[in-house]
């Protein structure tokens, strides 16, 4: 388990690393998603652009009611952070089950966007809280919504030359209380499934899903159940009808139920 | 009051300082925990060279060619199949008494055709292990593809097979009252030690003597296998045993790979390491489990146990390793049980898959035969409408020494005694509640433990220290506190004056080897014999010095002493000259036993299992230390409910092994840890002078039994293999 060879570079500046990235380039932020590829020599690439120099990525602001986060601020700092905890609970909610401390205090909250993988915890969130990502390239600069940037397992919307430099994330709703659930075989683990709700009963509901498709998954159809007045339990059924495999359904559909009453008791 | 005899105050009846029984804190850890041990892979002598290997994708080929790069950076050299001709044998088989195997021993490398997925195909040294993961890679290998075997019960290749019959079995099935049971399956687990497998191998051309640093169970069973492989006497290898980070079984036999560094290092006459990276630990180190049993038990209508009818299908792999056929014969011998049943017929069929071969793995036999029995037993009650416990009351074997129909005699144990602590501590069942099924369980285990030798020096150094090597070698269980403990006690000293050593063949004593929890009841009892001859030596020698008889001298805390006060410290004792005696012990199979009981809840919406307690109450004869035996017992429960709850190797229908890292294959963590009860009933053996057997197992044995007993009990009866995975336990409840 030693990575094939490859060239490294430690660029001092954010133009300096968007000139290396390309095709055959990677770029390194907590390097733990990557550096396990790396290792299984399931990811080859030519360079490895270490970006953990580039302390201006780092960092989480309000600012005109948004929360920026810049994309190589660790986990452990989300986690830590009162204005999060404060103005994005349910940030502070979901980063604890992003695997372990040791794990949150390399990880990056961009790393784990970028990587996207599908049993991913902060994507699922930033879906629920209509969180837009920016890139940038030596092309420009452009911002899209999860939607559009989550593509599926492992893909994202990102060129090969582009970094994601930030996620921005407005206010939630000012009545709405928020909860994120998931299951997993143990403590840490990869989750099998899981639930974001962000939820004022019968005024605003956003619901994303982790494992009932390719890619996190908003609920449109319960949410504007919620919104009418309808029960968690309905709401949930709504949610996870679109679950084909009836035991993965059951599961959302109780994770659902449950993210709600959390969310709103 | 006469002066007792120094050989009597050796009994185990008295005379000792009563540190045997005592909590004794283990001090191994200190070292291990302040990141002062040293691992296989933390060595690093002069001239290192480093060892990978190109492992087959397929888990069924034929290797039509084979071609090494011409070059590469830093590599020295490829080995195949070809380069070992005639230079080295497979490692041998063990075969179980009365069982017929086959001739199909594991090669270093492939000869021709590949039977799983990891297996190694061609060695590759190179100045470092990432420079030997690049020249394997440049290691041409053409395979033209065969059809593999994924599925046990779709083999028709058997590796070994076992048979035993007694009493009239097909008599007490035509008259039994109910015949209950079913068919119950146990799947591969990997050991997953925290250190994976390694060696380091170094040839001193010189001496003509070829040094195996191994992370091993013990060294004498490396050695032998060793020998075996490159056809040399003994006395021309060594093998070192550094600090062992875990083995549960996975350590107990020669790795091929650590076979094929020793013949790399003496090809190249400089250092060679195989240090396991954890992706080769999980496709080619062997696996655990893997058996599934169709049981029945023929009972009258009173519930009495009169037959048993067992037929045991084992996934062995694609080859046999040299313990690979032991743990489906110790789960046969087993299934009698703890039951006072006469008769018994039991078949072991062991088959080849393409998968990577299993061996011993932590109960290694002995979980899967209280699987199958104590889920059979539970049917049985269910089809007789009488409460498990009481179905298992009417047949507890009371009296001892018992043959078992299967041939093995029980030693001493009191078998009402456990279950009647385990339900005690259990406590009434709590009832199901919402959306939650609960449920609760008992299960009985009777294991084996012990027999044939182990051996022990014990040394009195001029410091008046007292050095022990003992032939078995410790990879976690404490042996270094314990041992210390059980010679401090008899040779009246503080445990502190006592030096363990072990894991080096040039040192230790032989023996047969650590594992299947006969440390204590065979080590620890050479350790008594060498130390109680130690002592006659010590007094023979003090009555010398005092001018007494050997008869007049009493030991004390303060030394040995002569009948007019007169005393002499074992320094003063040693200073007159050394002092060694050896021994050897052995003895027949020990038998310790167990009740386990577990309350498990399911959410019925999701079928999530959740264990909400757990009763253990091992009976492993006379407990040297309880601090280190609740230990065993609790790492033992850690390891039986991951196999309840997460643990599973898991294969496709090519063969291709899916779980490959600790992504795919989930460990348990503390937050899954239950309360755990753990209780000691102490039946003595009769066998041996410490009335010690094995504890290092009983929770590995009890726990699956019990939790899927509970399980079922929840489930109002149905029966689940596991892993109790949330999906099937769904499917289970909502059909």
């Amino acid at each position: 388990m030693k990575p094939a060879p490859f060239d490294y570079a430690a660029p001092r500046s954010l133009d300096e690393a968007l000139g290396l990235l390309g095709e055959d380039a990677k770029a390194l932020a907590g390097g733990q998603s990557l550096v396990p590829l790396l290792n299984f020599r399931l990811a080859r690439p030519e360079l490895l652009v270490d970006i953990n120099g580039l302390s201006e990525l780092a960092g989480l602001e309000r600012n005109d009611g948004l929360l920026r986060i810049g994309a190589l601020t660790r986990q452990s700092a989300l986690e830590r952070s009162e204005l999060v905890a404060a103005g994005w609970p349910l940030l502070t909610q979901a980063v604890r089950f992003v695997g372990h401390p040791q794990i949150r205090s390399r990880g990056t909250v961009g790393g784990s966007v970028a990587h996207a993988d599908p049993a991913a915890e902060l994507p699922v969130a930033l879906a629920a809280l209509d969180a837009r990502f920016t890139a940038q390239s030596p092309r420009g600069r452009r911002t899209v919504g999860a939607g559009e940037f989550f593509i599926g397992p492992l893909t994202t919307a990102l060129e090969p030359d582009e970094l994601l430099v930030e996620i921005e994330v407005p206010a939630p709703y000012d009545r709405a209380g928020s909860a994120f659930v998931e299951h997993a075989r143990t403590h840490g683990d990869f989750a099998i499934a899981g639930a974001a709700a962000v939820v004022a009963r019968g005024e605003h509901a956003a619901i994303a899903l982790m494992g009932a498709g390719p890619a996190p998954l908003r609920a449109p159809a319960a949410e504007r159940a919620l919104v009418e007045g309808a029960e968690p339990e309905e709401a949930a059924a709504l949610a996870a009808s679109a679950v084909e495999e009836g035991h993965r359904r059951a599961l959302i559909a109780e994770l659902v139920r449950s993210a709600i009453e959390e969310a709103a008791p | 009051m006469p002066p007792a005899r120094a050989s009597e105050v050796g009994s185990p009846a008295g005379g000792g300082l009563g540190l045997v029984g005592r909590p004794l804190r283990r001090r191994e850890d200190e070292r291990v925990l302040s990141g002062r041990s040293e691992f296989l892979d933390d060595l690093d002598p002069p001239g290192l060279v480093h060892l990978a290997f190109v492992r087959s994708p397929f888990a069924h080929a034929r290797v039509l060619s084979l071609r090494p790069p011409e070059s590469a950076p830093g590599l020295l050299a490829v080995l195949t199949a070809r380069d070992l001709e005639r230079r080295a044998r497979p490692l041998p088989i063990q075969t179980p008494e009365g069982a017929e195997v086959a001739d199909e021993p594991h090669p270093l490398l492939a000869p021709g055709e590949v039977r799983y997925a990891g297996q190694p195909v061609a060695a590759v040294v190179a100045e470092s292990r990432a420079l030997a993961e690049d020249a394997a890679e440049l290691v041409e290998v053409e395979y033209e593809e065969l059809d593999p075997v994924a599925d046990p019960a779709a083999s028709d290749l058997a590796l070994l097979r076992w048979r035993q019959t007694s009493g009239d079995v097909d008599g007490a099935f035509a008259s039994a009252a109910v015949v209950a049971g079913g068919r119950y399956a146990m799947p591969r687990l990997v050991a997953a030690p925290i250190e994976t497998r390694g060696a380091l191998a170094s040839h001193d051309p010189a001496r003509g003597v070829l040094t195996l640093w191994c992370s091993a169970q013990d060294t004498h069973r490396p050695l032998r296998h060793l020998a075996h492989v490159l056809d040399l006497p003994a006395e021309r290898l060594r093998i070192v045993i550094p600090d062992v980070g875990g083995a549960f079984g996975s350590k107990g036999s020669l790795a091929p790979e650590a076979a094929v560094a020793a013949i790399a290092a003496t090809d190249l006459g400089r250092p060679v390491k195989w240090a396991e990276d954890r992706f080769e630990n999980f496709v080619a180190s062997y696996q655990g489990r893997g058996m599934e049993a169709e049981v029945e038990l023929a009972l009258d209508a009173d519930g009495r146990m009169l037959a048993v009818r067992a037929r045991i299908r084992a996934d062995l792999g694609a080859y046999l390793l040299p313990a690979t056929a032991i743990p489906p014969h110790t789960a046969a011998m087993l299934m009698a049980g703890c039951y006072t049943i006469p008769a018994a017929d039991v078949e072991v069929t062991g088959v080849r898959t393409n998968k990577v071969p299993t061996g011993p793995y932590r109960g290694a036999g002995r979980p899967e035969a209280a699987y199958f029995l104590e889920r059979a037993v539970d049917d049985a009650a269910r089809a007789l409408a009488i409460d498990p416990v009481e179905l298992r009351r009417r047949n507890l074997i009371a009296s001892f020494p018992h043959r078992s129909p299967l041939g093995w005699t029980y030693d001493s144990g009191d078998y009402r005694r456990c279950l009647d602590l385990a339900l005690e501590l259990a406590g009434p069942r709590p009832p199901s509640e919402g959306g939650r099924l609960v449920g609760s369980g008992v299960a009985m285990y009777v294991e084996r433990a012990g027999g044939s030798f182990e051996a022990a020096r014990a040394t009195l150094e001029p410091d008046g220290r007292v050095v022990i090597r003992s032939s078995t070698s410790p990879h976690g269980q404490g042996h270094d506190t314990t041992f210390a403990q059980i010679a401090a006690d008899r040779l009246h000293v503080d445990p502190a004056d006592v030096v363990l050593e072990f894991g080096d063949s040039a040192l230790v004593p032989g023996g047969t080897g650590t594992f299947g929890g006969r440390s204590l009841a065979m080590g620890g009892s050479a350790v008594v014999r060498a130390v109680d001859e130690l002592r006659e030596r010590c007094a023979q020698a003090a009555a010398r010095l005092l001018g007494a008889t050997e008869g007049e001298i009493t030991w004390s805390d303060g030394g040995l002493s002569a009948g007019d006060g007169r005393t002499l410290g074992l320094g003063d004792v040693a200073a007159a000259g050394p002092l060694e005696a050896s021994a050897r012990f052995e003895s027949g199979l020990v038998f310790g036993s167990g009740a386990y009981a577990a309350v498990v809840e399911i959410e019925r919406a999701t079928g999530r299992l959740t264990v909400r307690q757990l009763v253990a109450v091992d009976d492993a004869g006379t407990i040297v230390n309880p601090l280190l035996a609740e230990g065993q017992v609790l790492g033992g429960v850690v390891q039986g409910l991951g196999e309840c709850l997460a643990e599973e190797a898991t294969y496709d229908d090519q063969a291709q092994p899916t779980s490959v890292s600790f992504a795919d294959y989930s460990l348990l963590t503390a937050a899954e840890i239950p309360p755990v009860a753990a209780a000691f009933v102490e039946s003595p053996s009769p066998l041996n002078p410490l009335g010690a057997k094995g504890i290092g197992e009983g929770g590995t044995i009890g726990t699956p039994a019990a939790v899927a007993n509970a399980l079922a009990d929840a489930l109002g009866g149905r029966h689940v293999d596991p892993p109790f995975t949330e999906a099937k336990l769904w499917r289970a409840i909502h059909g």
